[in-house]
């Protein structure tokens, strides 16, 4: 019995630790995308325009090609 | 739907993954206390094993999302590698803590520095950890991505490793219990039927992670973004 008990608090923390992360997660992932909602409607770009760092790969990797 | 399909995915998985537990604690049969130093732990394995798989799973997505950056620039293959990354710190850490429990328990001790599985296995998480911190610490960029794609290409070569370790040394670790060949294996079916279930819960609870990772990456991206054109750099 005694390692029943040992092996439900070992469970008990584990299914603890999983719930905390997704619950982050989902309510970080809400607050960002309402923060963002206000501020690309306030300035007017699109999501196509998000990973400036793969454009400007992109271009330089076509600008190397050219030269 | 679409939009909240990673959280539909969570949640089917979180349930699954509740019913694991309560199904291995109460409905698997017991191991012949004659086997095993500590045959209450072993219920462990329907969290071990499966967060294990689980982890696989996100160091596949990591290896895969490397090449799509690495080799083709692609934004969707830096997305998943950062999904890979911390979905795989995070099952690997699962898999390691459930396995010190176990250790402890069963063998005397959490951590053996000879068995050649536990410690392929560590250094991967090991990665995800460096992975995940040195993408929080860098400012974000082609280089920055360059160099963590390398480490997740080959730090992959540990996943293969990892998986035919005990075939080749067995020291710790049992040899494969259930892919064990032709006889199908020593597991009794209820035992096999409540692990394919945590195996199932767990590919579907880490497949809502990466896809919330995903989103959250590239709502970071546009923000930053439009933080740029606000600051008048666009």
């Amino acid at each position: 019995m005694e390692g029943t008990n040992y092996l439900t608090v070992a469970y008990l923390g584990m299914i603890a630790a999983i719930a905390i992360w997704t619950w982050t997660v989902v309510v970080r992932s809400r607050s960002i995308e309402a923060r963002l909602e206000a501020v690309e409607s306030s300035i007017g770009i699109d999501a196509s325009q998000a990973d400036d760092v793969a454009i400007q790969s992109t271009v330089d990797s076509q600008d190397d090609a050219t030269v | 739907m679409r939009r909240r399909a990673p959280e539909i995915f969570l949640g089917l998985g979180f349930a699954g993954i509740m019913t694991t537990l309560y199904l291995g604690l109460n409905w698997a049969p017991s191991v012949s206390i004659d086997a095993f130093e500590s045959p209450a732990a072993q219920r462990i394995f329907y969290w071990h094993v499966p967060s294990a798989w689980a982890a696989f799973i996100a160091f596949g997505v990591l290896f895969f999302g490397s090449v799509l950056w690495f080799f083709k620039r692609s934004p969707l293959g830096w997305r998943l590698h950062v999904a890979g990354t911390e979905a795989g710190l995070a099952c690997g850490l699962m898999a390691v803590w459930s396995g010190c429990v176990w250790g402890a328990a069963e063998w005397g001790t959490p951590w053996d520095w000879s068995d050649v599985r536990l410690n392929t296995f560590g250094l991967l998480t090991l990665l995800a950890l460096f992975l995940v911190l040195g993408r929080q610490s860098q400012p974000d960029g082609v280089e920055t991505r360059d160099t963590f794609s390398t480490f997740g290409l080959y730090g992959f070569v540990l996943v293969p490793l990892t998986y035919v370790a005990t075939r080749i040394w067995q020291i710790r670790h049992p040899g494969p219990v259930i892919a064990a060949g032709d006889d199908g294996g020593s597991l009794q079916s209820s035992m096999a039927l409540v692990l394919l279930i945590g195996a199932l819960s767990f590919t579907v609870f880490i497949i809502g992670h990466m896809l919330i990772s995903m989103r959250i990456t590239h709502l970071e991206q546009r923000l930053e973004q439009a933080q740029k054109s606000l600051d008048g750099g666009n």
